[in-house]
């Protein structure tokens, strides 16, 4: 009994997966097949899949350029996808690694360029850019965000940097000048000093023990003049970099201008409920701060290092995949010329567009409080070291920034171990 | 006439037995397709040097296990780290998992009978929320400076407590969501349990003078007995698997205290897009708790198989 029902199974197992097989293969063809019906009704249009992991607020502002551009002429169609930003790595690594229905044009972050780029899957953009596509149409920083080793394998859509966010309200109450930030390390804690009524549960700064120190952190590091990364070795016991924890612990314990113990996305709601008056974090957040009806105002982050005005910061850029149609080509490039004029709609989720064209117009001076403030910063923008699998490093950085900020290690000693951490990680 | 008989026997018994394979034939599809492939092609994985980005993935035979068990590799840091932290949740888990959903479908056994059905479905509620509006409430509740705990505490002239960013109250807090999401589970299943006990019995021990204690001891706990090691298997399973609420409450903090083992599973595989190594941490993970379901299944059944 027991052996003919092994068999039996056995057999209609692979007679099943041998269907669900065959059934996905059918379902491919009949995509091919509404394909070639619709280049035979319009048989000039190139149609162009582009991705984008615009899942939040600024998908809506990406899909305007598209449509845009679409309506703007008739030989090429621009189909974006919106692929969930959480999982947009991972469908893009499994749609590369099986090498069907690949995009045209995908959207990359900078800092996963290098990574991409080593493993000869985008393509060099020496190819497609000419007279008309050039880089110098873009910030230069944008352009060396996107470059490996002198090659250029994307055009920047945006640069964003940290951000520095302050009350308005509770620097009246303080009795600052509200339209007057703080610019350096001796304003930001003095300021923040003034802010700080522990009575009343309300203080000038909330120091995140985890995520956005990921921005903040080689923010004051590089602000100090130092670096993660030299001389192809981690460098987390550098003065500079042990300088930059010290300073946000003594923030905590020191100058008592924040609270202990921030978890999780706790030092947002303290500024959204009023009570730590300055913030930093990306300009992404900048409409769940407008939504809150918070009066606030949003400025380039002040010097909080010793040395130079820096900021960490991270990019989107067009990029194509080495397995793109050929075919296809031109009219991606027909589409990136658009962008290049025509890439206003973009800073309305907040961001600046890295094309001149855009950040130096007249009218992106007014179209919002923030990209104005965040094209400020572009000049001194800061980014991940070029190393392959950078983020294994971050990783025990980040334990190591934690552990200090929760006292629970010695400031030098949670570096020197992530140091050695992250050595081995790289390896 | 028998011969022939047997034979029309034979053929419909072939028959019934061809239509119970027809019931469990979506399950067994499901099965294979979702889990029983997988598996086997997750072992595939785990023998070759499997980076997503490659274009050649060479087979390199054992040497990502033997990386894992080679002192002062990333991956045996990595593994044996979550390890350590997975174990301890499972440690503080499972045994409030099994006492507590016991102790809940006792309660709700001993309501009258109109508020069982009622209180049955308010604690079964939160099992059917995703684990990540169970990690935004808990985030919200027990938040250090804003928190609602903390707030009637500092009411009541206590000091706030950092539930998400010291320990022990990190494992606290996240033993506390777990167990306000999931308890609904086993006290739906020791329920059933309960009612499965036979009246007749308890009768017989009140005619002896039996107390309720004596009662729950020697009749309640032996009756229940195999569901109380099925809930304790599937506890421990499931809490092997902890993921959700560590890496949305507390991100692994403080330090790497809470980093459990399958964030960094899914740190190798989706961030250093390394499958094959970190195919080979899951599979570990499986053999282990394989064994540890084992053991419990033994440790549970030894005592009658002594007996027989």
């Amino acid at each position: 009994m027991m052996k003919w029902f092994k068999g039996f199974s056995l057999a209609t197992l692979i007679l099943l997966l041998s269907v669900l097989i065959v059934g996905c293969g059918s379902d491919t063809t009949s995509e091919d097949g509404d394909d070639t019906e619709n280049s035979g009704s319009s048989s000039e249009v190139t149609e162009v899949s582009f991705w984008a992991p615009f899942s939040g607020a600024d998908g809506p502002f990406m899909k305007e350029i598209v449509d845009s551009y679409n309506n703007s002429q008739e030989n090429v169609k621009v189909n974006l996808q919106i692929v969930p930003q959480t999982d947009y790595y991972t469908d893009v690594d499994l749609t590369l690694h099986s090498g069907e229905d690949v995009p045209e044009l995908m959207i990359m972050h900078g800092d996963q360029i290098l990574t991409y780029s080593e493993k000869g899957i985008l393509k060099n953009l020496d190819a497609v850019l000419g007279d008309e596509l050039k880089v110098d149409q873009y910030h230069e920083k944008g352009i060396d965000g996107a470059t490996v080793d002198g090659n250029v394998y994307g055009l920047p859509l945006d640069i964003h940097p940290l951000m520095f966010y302050w009350n308005k309200d509770l620097f009246e109450a303080a009795g600052l000048d509200p339209e007057q930030p703080p610019k350096t390390r001796e304003e930001f804690v003095e300021y923040a000093q003034m802010l700080t009524n522990e009575e009343e549960n309300v203080y000038g700064y909330a120091v995140p023990t985890l995520w956005p120190q990921q921005f903040i952190f080689p923010t004051i590091v590089a602000q100090n003049g130092g670096s993660l990364y030299e001389d192809g070795e981690v460098n987390f016991t550098s003065p500079e970099v042990v300088e930059a924890l010290q300073f946000q612990v003594d923030l905590i314990n020191e100058y008592n201008v924040s609270p202990s113990d921030i978890q999780q996305d706790g030092e947002v709601t303290l500024f959204l409920q009023g009570r730590s008056a300055m913030h930093f974090n990306g300009p992404w957040m900048l409409e769940q701060f407008v939504n809150s009806e918070l009066n606030f105002g949003v400025a380039p982050v002040p010097r909080l290092g010793t040395e130079q005005e820096a900021v960490f910061a991270n990019s989107h850029n067009f990029v194509i995949p080495e397995k793109a149609d050929e075919a296809k080509l031109d009219g991606v490039v027909d589409f990136l010329l658009y962008v290049q004029e025509n890439a206003l709609a973009w800073a309305n989720s907040g961001q600046a567009p890295a094309m001149k064209a855009t950040y130096e117009s007249d009218e992106f001076q007014s179209v919002n409080i923030q990209s104005p403030q965040v094209a400020k910063q572009f000049e001194i923008a800061v980014f991940n070291p070029k190393v392959e699998n950078w983020s294994q490093a971050v990783n025990p950085l980040m334990e190591a920034v934690n552990s200090a900020l929760l006292g629970q290690k010695d400031v030098e000693q949670a570096l020197e171990d992530a140091q050695k951490e992250a050595t081995q990680a790289l390896e | 006439m028998a011969k022939s008989l047997s034979k029309e026997r034979q053929k419909q018994q072939r028959i019934s037995k061809f239509t119970s394979f027809l019931f469990v034939l979506p399950y067994l599809t499901l099965f294979s397709l979702f889990l029983l492939f997988p598996l086997i092609y997750g072992i595939y994985i785990s023998f070759h040097d499997y980076n997503l980005l490659a274009v050649t993935h060479n087979f390199i035979g054992l040497e990502n296990y033997v990386d894992i068990f080679t002192p002062d590799t990333s991956l045996n840091t990595q593994f044996f780290r979550g390890l350590k932290n997975t174990l301890q949740f499972v440690v503080y888990s499972v045994p409030l998992l099994v006492i507590v959903g016991l102790s809940l479908a006792l309660l709700l056994n001993n309501l009258p009978k109109r508020l069982t059905g009622f209180f049955r479905t308010l604690y079964f509620i939160p099992y059917a929320i995703s684990v990540s509006v169970v990690s935004v409430i808990f985030l919200w509740i027990l938040d250090t400076n804003s928190g609602l705990i903390n707030k009637y505490i500092m009411e009541w002239g206590g000091t706030a407590i950092p539930w998400l960013t010291r320990q022990p109250y990190a494992w606290i807090a996240i033993v506390i969501a777990t167990l306000w999401w999931t308890i609904g589970f086993n006290m739906i299943i020791f329920i059933n349990a309960l009612n499965e006990v036979p009246d007749d019995l308890y009768e017989a021990a009140s005619i002896d003078g039996a107390s309720a204690w004596d009662k729950f001891r020697h009749i309640t706990i032996p009756t229940i007995k195999p569901i109380t090691l099925f809930v304790t298997i599937t506890s421990t399973i499931a809490s092997f698997n902890i993921y959700g609420q560590p890496h949305l409450m507390t991100r692994g903090g403080p330090g790497n205290s809470t980093e459990v083992l399958l964030m960094g599973i899914v740190r190798r595989a989706f961030e250093q897009r390394e499958l094959g190594q970190a195919s080979a941490m899951a599979i570990l993970m499986s053999l282990l708790m394989i064994t540890v379901s084992v053991v419990q299944f033994r440790l549970a059944n030894g005592k009658k198989r002594g007996e027989s």
